[in-house]
């Protein structure tokens, strides 16, 4: 039958004629590498090549659509009629643009938030070449895009292929990633796998007076990683509906960053201990592997798929000096004199993942969905000794009392129960998805989910040269300051046959059901409810639950009777309970489960107070609220409104007890010609976690009632339960203005980011606290200071064209920022504090900084 | 905060570069219809203008020479829009141009009036519901990726039947030409001008570029000939 086609012809003609070409990102099965690519010179990495065709959408009619909801399309991007012939007479033709001139950074050049992600450096830079060929006769086509800030902050890329044939993708990029620019690292090597004191600094040797000295005298250094990626990628039509693909992606980081070291002792017994904030190196590859088949039919639908991924760190180790030697506070002095350390870094591993799914059409606009997946992720890296020491560890007081230990023992592979980790976790997927749509105003879904993670990673942490378990702690430090406190359980021996420590690593697993269902009911023209209901039941592994529940329901209604905007309101209730609570199910993996341990006659201290909750267990009422408004004004603007709410309740005296978050954003968009667009958003944001805990009762630890796990009881008392509120709140405005005056088009933007981080506290008395000796223990008040951060950003720019072939871009971005974080109070000048060595003296507390480009924009 | 010299002198250089090239260029004629609105016109006062115009298209706008289009029954405002554009340039014609010179708004506006309100041509033979050119006039080629001309011109070539109740932007409905009856050599020759990029001054131009850019000397003929007996 012939119908009046007008509408939706305008449309088609509208998108036909002034369409774009390839100047857009697009996702697809088969992508390699990032979705975005782009810079902090040119987040959007096509800035140049977005301003708006000045023929507007459609040659049809003026004006911009919207979509349904109401919100204004962007005017397509400009474009040339055709573009050049490659050569004469050929049917490729061709286009392209270069961005190539000299960027100036003045100000605090070295601002951590200015350099956090970008590469800045002053010189020439080419800001933006791409390249665009068709074939429109075949379809084929070539583009090319790339930019250049610095040797570290780069991308390039290319895709080729033939429309509904084939494609290929390639890409490279560098992305610098900078954790701190006000790093003084106290040691040599950094960078390296081993971290030494520079002259005159002694291991084991030295005071904090004199580490404090050379501390001085270190250089600032900028600890931060590269990122570099690069990627290939195949999609090719097979076989009628059939296709497949294959990518693969290799990531290389290669850098430093702020790392630890020991932690212990120094807060409670002064010129003892130490607490070393290192750099460790940055050295990880990691290559993902994607391959499948597809067969897109029009009833049957089928995909295989696999992905690996495959980490390797080509540092396997850390290994540091400390500069102060050790103390044992009882038995004979100087019994060890362990000066170094060893951290093991992230081992290699490999994951592999097998996926199937198969779809129907049904009738009734249906379509039944089956999905299963199998995985696998292993690991099995060489296990390192647990010290580095040699000689003898530990405190000796008396022959009877002797809590020593031989390094020679310890520190070889031969003290291990096994030489390699082992550790695999595999896991299993079925999925089935039934969706019917019997009506025009009436839809219906239901569908069932059931995971799985089964962790066979089985280590025993037992020597057997010794015939003793546990690991030695600290690399020895701790047991050679406190006596007995190395970390190992002896059956044989009475003095270590009743401590209590982890032998066996822990097996996290889980399954998990879910169940959902929906509706969707269209009321009238213009109303639509949508009623979801899903039941989870979870199922962990050696967790404080053997079963978790949540039963989820939510209620959205579309409406788009307000005028001619659309409002969109969601509500959701979650109610989460499950099996009975222990607090604690970690018995099996401690030496507690051991033959031979004895249980010391006034019990073993309370693992924990039985009044925890961890928060991912814990019974939780949860409410959600979102509403959106979209409502257009007039023909070229939009008001859009977001307002939500979220409230999280758990039933926990000790442990996270509530959660907040509110907020809104709103944001008002005009277009009133292509030449012209203009954005103004406002947002702001708040939340807050409420969280208790108890400290336990030091003078009980030894005595009766250590294994009272009550909350109130004598190892647990009320006076020792504090509260901690976190609130954060965050704002965030913008303002951009683009217009296009004809030889010159000028844009800017303003941007405003504020946050707030304020924790307070509570407590019932200085029993709470952890450090009642201190003097300040009467002193800490009920909060911490304010952090704040705090960045406005001005940009300006003109692009002047000379002609249709050259122009130039001029533009100026202002930044100034402030930075406060109590974190690091009292480290200016002073990064050592007794045995206490920090590295990182934090951002700039106030920084401004200017960015000035001047850049030919040459079309080609 | 420390700013360079090097900043101090790049940064009023970079402005004086961006004041320096505050120039806005001229563009070749074009007329945007877009935003055209139905136009009114004195018939009576065009009728006396018509003599001339008579010489090709007519006395009662019905030209005298098949490769000249008819005028009567057309839309008012696609005339005047087409006079506009001869003047202007948009429109390329060595005939057209230096007559639609002598012509001001007014008398433009005139004449498209004058010609709205005659008759169209009778036509003699009916078209053929099933030709080639009746399937791309009513449904298009979607593997070539034609659309169908009833989109704009009408069902039955007579003009669009916008609709109105219908909030998204409207298209200058008044700007399109009523095809019904038109002679199909003029209407090929047309054809053939929007494909070549001969005929591309104006906004629906543009569209008309698009249109037949895809189709064949053999479906512009189809095409012409099934328009001339609507």
């Amino acid at each position: 039958m012939r119908k009046l086609l007008v509408p939706s012809l305008a449309v088609a003609i509208a998108a036909a004629f002034v369409g774009t070409r390839a100047w857009a990102d697009s996702t697809d099965s088969a992508r390699v590498g990032d979705i975005q690519y782009g810079n902090a010179l040119d987040p959007t990495g096509w800035a140049p090549l977005l301003w708006a065709d000045p023929r507007g959408f459609s040659w049809l009619h003026a004006g911009m659509m919207r979509t349904p909801s109401g919100v204004l399309y962007p005017y397509p991007p400009r474009r040339e009629d055709a573009g050049s012939p490659l050569y004469k007479n050929s049917d490729w033709v061709y286009s392209g643009f270069l961005q190539l001139g000299y960027l100036h950074v003045g100000g605090d050049t070295q601002a951590e938030f200015l350099r956090q992600y970008a590469g800045w450096r002053d010189g020439l830079a080419p800001g933006l070449f791409a390249l665009y060929a068709d074939d429109p006769k075949t379809g084929q086509y070539l583009e090319f895009r790339g930019s250049r800030l610095s040797g570290d902050d780069q991308y390039y890329r290319l895709r080729s292929g033939q429309y509904g044939v084939y494609k290929v993708e390639a890409f490279y990029r560098d992305i610098p990633h900078h954790v701190t620019t006000s790093a003084y690292p106290l040691w040599n090597g950094v960078g390296s796998t081993d971290l030494t004191l520079p002259a005159p600094l002694m291991p084991g040797g030295s005071t904090p007076p004199e580490v404090a000295a050379v501390e001085k005298t270190r250089p600032r250094q900028t600890v931060g990683a590269t990122r570099r990626r690069e990627g290939l990628g195949l999609e090719a039509k097979l076989y009628r509906d059939w296709s497949g693909y294959i990518s693969i992606v290799n990531e290389k980081r290669t850098g430093n960053g702020l790392w630890g070291g020991p932690m212990y002792l120094n807060y409670i017994l002064e010129d003892n201990g130490g607490a070393l904030e290192t750099v460790r190196p940055i050295d990880f590859t990691t290559t993902d592997v994607s391959m499948g088949l597809r067969d897109a039919g029009t009833v049957w639908q089928f995909q295989l798929n696999y992905t690996g991924s495959f980490f390797r760190d080509h540092e396997d180790q850390l290994n540091f000096q400390s500069p102060f030697a050790l103390r044992n506070v009882a038995g004979v002095p100087q019994v060890a004199n362990i000066h170094q350390g060893q951290f093991s870094l992230e081992p290699d591993n490999d994951s592999h993942n097998l996926r199937a799914e198969l779809s129907r059409s049904l009738k009734w606009n249906g379509q039944l969905s089956l999905a299963t997946a199998w995985g696998t992720m292993r690991q099995n890296d060489p296990l390192l000794p647990p010290v580095t020491c040699t000689g003898t560890g530990g405190v000796f007081i008396s022959p009877s009392a002797d809590y020593t230990f031989n390094c020679a023992n310890w520190n070889t592979g031969a003290a291990l129960s096994r030489q390699t980790a082992g550790a695999r976790i595999d896991t299993g997927l079925l999925d089935a998805k039934l969706t019917l749509r019997p009506t025009s105003r009436l839809g219906w879904h239901a569908g069932v989910r059931w995971y799985r993670e089964d962790n066979k990673t089985n280590y025993l942490a037992f020597n057997p040269l010794t015939g003793q378990y546990g690991y030695i702690a600290e690399n020895g430090s701790q047991g050679s300051i406190i006596p007995g406190q190395i970390g190992i359980f002896d059956p044989r021996n009475p003095l270590f046959a009743s401590y209590v420590t982890q032998v066996r690593a822990i097996p996290f697993g889980y399954s998990d059901t879910v169940f959902d269902t929906g509706v969707d009911w269209r009321l009238g023209e213009n109303n639509t409810l949508n009623l979801t209901y899903s039941f989870d039941r979870n199922q962990p592994k050696y967790r404080e639950r053997k079963r978790v529940n949540e039963q989820r329901i939510k209620l959205a209604w579309v409406d788009r009777a307000i005028g001619k905007g659309t409002l969109r309101v969601d509500y959701e209730f979650a109610y989460r309970n499950g099996g009975p609570y222990n607090y604690n199910p970690y018995e099996l993996f401690y030496s507690t489960a051991l033959p031979g341990f004895v249980t010391p006659p006034l019990g073993n201290v309370a693992f924990t107070t039985d009044a925890m909750r961890k928060y991912d267990l814990a019974n939780r009422v949860e409410h959600k609220f979102h509403a959106t408004l979209i409502y257009p004004i007039g023909a070229t603007a939009t008001i859009s409104a977001i307002v939500y709410a979220t409230r999280d309740d758990y039933a926990a005296a000790i442990g996270r007890q509530a959660t907040r978050n509110r907020g809104f954003d709103l944001s008002w968009d005009w277009q009133p010609s292509p030449m012209t667009s203009m954005n103004a958003n406002l947002g702001r944001d708040d939340s807050s976690l409420d969280f208790s805990n108890v400290g336990d009762n030091e003078n009980v630890t030894g005595g009766p009632g250590r294994g009272d796990p009550s909350l109130g009881g004598p190892l647990f008392p009320l006076a020792n339960q504090w509260q901690g509120i976190d609130h954060e709140r965050d704002y965030n405005a913008g303002l951009t203005l683009r217009h296009d005056f004809g030889r010159v088009r000028a844009d800017f933007s303003y941007t405003y980011t504020y946050a707030l981080g304020r924790i307070g506290y509570a407590f019932a008395s200085a029993g709470a606290l952890p450090i009642t000796q201190q003097p300040f223990a009467g002193d800490v008040g009920n909060g911490f200071p304010d952090n704040h951060y705090h960045i406005n950003t001005l940009q300006l720019g003109f692009d002047i064209a000379f002609s249709r072939m050259l122009g130039l871009r001029v533009f100026d971005v202002f930044e100034t920022g402030s930075f406060a974080d109590w974190h690091y109070l009292g480290l200016q000048g002073n990064l050592v504090i007794d045995h206490r060595i920090y590295t990182d003296l934090g951002p700039q507390p106030h920084y401004s900084a200017n960015l000035i480009g001047v850049l030919l924009n040459v079309k080609l | 905060m420390i700013f360079t010299t090097r900043t101090a002198i790049l940064f009023p250089l970079a402005w004086a570069a961006m004041a320096a090239g505050m120039v806005l260029a001229a563009n070749p004629p074009f007329d945007d219809l877009r935003k055209q609105a139905p136009i009114h016109g004195d018939a009576v006062a065009g009728a006396s203008k018509a003599a001339t115009c008579a010489a090709c298209h007519g006395a009662k706008g019905i030209a005298v020479a098949p490769n000249f289009p008819n005028l009567a029954g057309q839309s008012a405002t696609y005339l005047y829009v087409q006079l506009r554009a001869f003047r202007g340039g948009a429109r390329v014609n060595p005939v057209m141009q230096p007559l639609a010179k002598t012509l001001t708004d007014h008398d433009m506006r005139n004449l498209a009036a004058h010609f709205a309100l005659l008759p169209g041509k009778a036509v003699s033979r009916a078209a053929q519901a099933s030709s080639r050119g009746s399937i791309l006039f009513h449904d298009g080629d979607a593997a070539l990726g034609v659309p169908p001309c009833q989109g704009c011109h009408g069902i039955d070539g007579r003009g669009p039947r916008p609709d109105r109740t219908s909030t998204a932007p409207q298209p200058a409905w008044s700007s399109f030409p009523v095809l019904a009856g038109q002679n199909a050599p003029y209407v090929l020759t047309q054809l053939k001008a929007f494909r070549d990029g001969t005929r591309i001054g104006t906004s629906n131009d543009k569209v008309m570029q698009g249109v037949a850019h895809d189709l064949t000397i053999a479906d512009m003929r189809a095409l012409a000939g099934y328009v001339s007996r609507l």
